[in-house]
């Protein structure tokens, strides 16, 4: 587990390899009854923490202004990464669905008590988030941001999803 | 005041420049250094248009920084855009500018083999730009930064850019281009280089108009010899 600044506010992710429970975890989620709110993404599809951090940060300057476009502050935060419009198309695909076993769990202002309880949730193995760049499935990031050949000669994968997520709202 | 304080959460921010459409601070984003760029508002202008224009401005400036990495053009990475306090943030990138290097060719004397890099890099990213149909709009020397280390070419200020296929509009920036090397030549006071540069600068401007015209296609032979005349002559 680590945990991040942001904007005086905190981000605290775990990653988790060889889960087993992710169909209840989507299924207690879904009815809103996870405790503590919690969000669960597709690790596959993050190469880095900075820009998931980026979105992170656009998650909460949205939630100060009382302006979230989806219903909860983690609902957000997925849907922000996904650097795109469709809200159901981007949970469906950087969250979690039944059969996902790699999860990046995100939860802000989180008590040590909390990501304990997180913990307790997700039946996996905690690894480091150091195996993030290594484990990413990036021909898919690639697809699923097109991402062109040419833009990765002058830009790694991490800073070229942190642009799409930064520009959304500008196109 | 307000916005700066709004800013100032993520850590202190340092003013670097201060231009006629936006103020650009150094600072912090979630770890990384980070440029901030705040567009003001104008109290000559009417409050309704003031606040459209600004937005506007604000977003293509984010969509035309973008498109250029797209397009294989090395631009900072955009970070966020804030279009309630008018910002935008993005990568602080480490390096002269290439008003800085030239000059200091005219001082030090031509490395010519940096200066061909350079030269051959400034006329690559025009060449992808113009033919992935963005316009940058303020191409001069003080815009390009040469990245500390890798001497990569780096291309900033997107506020003048737009979306164009048309020859012209191709044409008249890369005549801003020379016009920016020219004056920074004349500041260097000598006239009568000053006259043959003129000539030069002429001929070539002709080539890159036919050129346009028959091709449609990029720069890359022309601006290596635009800038390598006009070093050459600052000596």
């Amino acid at each position: 587990m680590k945990v991040f600044n942001i904007n005086g506010a905190t981000l605290s992710l775990a990653l988790y390899t060889d889960v087993t429970n992710s169909k209840e975890l989507l299924e207690s989620m879904q009815a809103g009854t996870l405790e503590p709110e919690v969000a669960f993404l597709n690790a596959l599809l993050i190469p880095d923490v900075f820009p998931l951090l980026a979105a992170a940060h656009k998650t909460l300057v949205a939630k100060s202004r009382d302006s979230l476009t989806t219903r909860t502050l983690h609902s957000e935060l997925v849907y922000n990464y996904s650097g795109s419009k469709h809200i159901s198309e981007s949970l469906k695909r950087y969250g979690i669905s039944d059969n996902t076993t790699y999860i990046l769990a995100a939860r802000f202002d989180a008590t040590p008590d909390e990501m304990k309880a997180i913990d307790k949730l997700i039946n996996g193995k905690e690894i480091d988030l150091e195996e993030l760049e290594g484990r990413a499935n990036k021909s898919q990031i690639q697809k699923n941001y097109k991402i062109s050949a040419p833009e990765l000669g002058v830009s790694s994968l991490a800073d070229a999803i942190t642009c799409r997520i930064a520009s959304r709202d500008a196109l | 005041m307000e916005e700066t304080e709004a800013c100032a959460k993520d850590s202190p921010l340092v003013l670097l420049k201060q231009g006629a459409e936006a103020r650009v601070f150094e600072s912090n984003f979630v770890g990384r250094r980070s440029v901030i760029k705040e567009r003001f508002s104008k109290k000559y202008r009417h409050p309704t248009l003031d606040s459209k224009l600004t937005l506007r401005r604000l977003n293509a400036e984010a969509r035309c920084m973008t498109k250029a990495r797209k397009l294989g053009v090395c631009t900072p990475a955009l970070y966020a855009v804030d279009t309630v306090l008018n910002t935008l943030t993005f990568e602080y990138v480490e390096g002269p500018s290439l008003k800085e290097v030239l000059l200091e060719f005219g001082l030090k004397g031509v490395v010519e083999e940096r200066l061909d890099d350079i030269a051959s890099q400034v006329g690559d990213a025009i060449g992808k730009l113009h033919d992935g149909g963005l316009i940058h709009g303020d191409l001069t020397t003080s815009n390009m930064l040469l990245k500390s280390g890798t001497n990569q070419l780096v291309l900033i200020d997107f506020g003048l850019s737009f979306t164009s296929t048309l020859p012209e509009d191709k044409a008249v920036d890369l005549y801003v281009l020379e016009r920016a090397l020219l004056s920074m030549h004349s500041s260097c006071g000598n006239v009568n280089v000053l006259f043959l540069i003129k000539w030069r600068q002429q001929t070539l401007l002709i080539s890159h108009l036919v050129q346009y015209h028959n091709l449609d296609g990029s720069d890359t032979c022309c601006i290596p010899q635009v800038i390598k005349a006009v070093v050459i002559h600052i000596e």
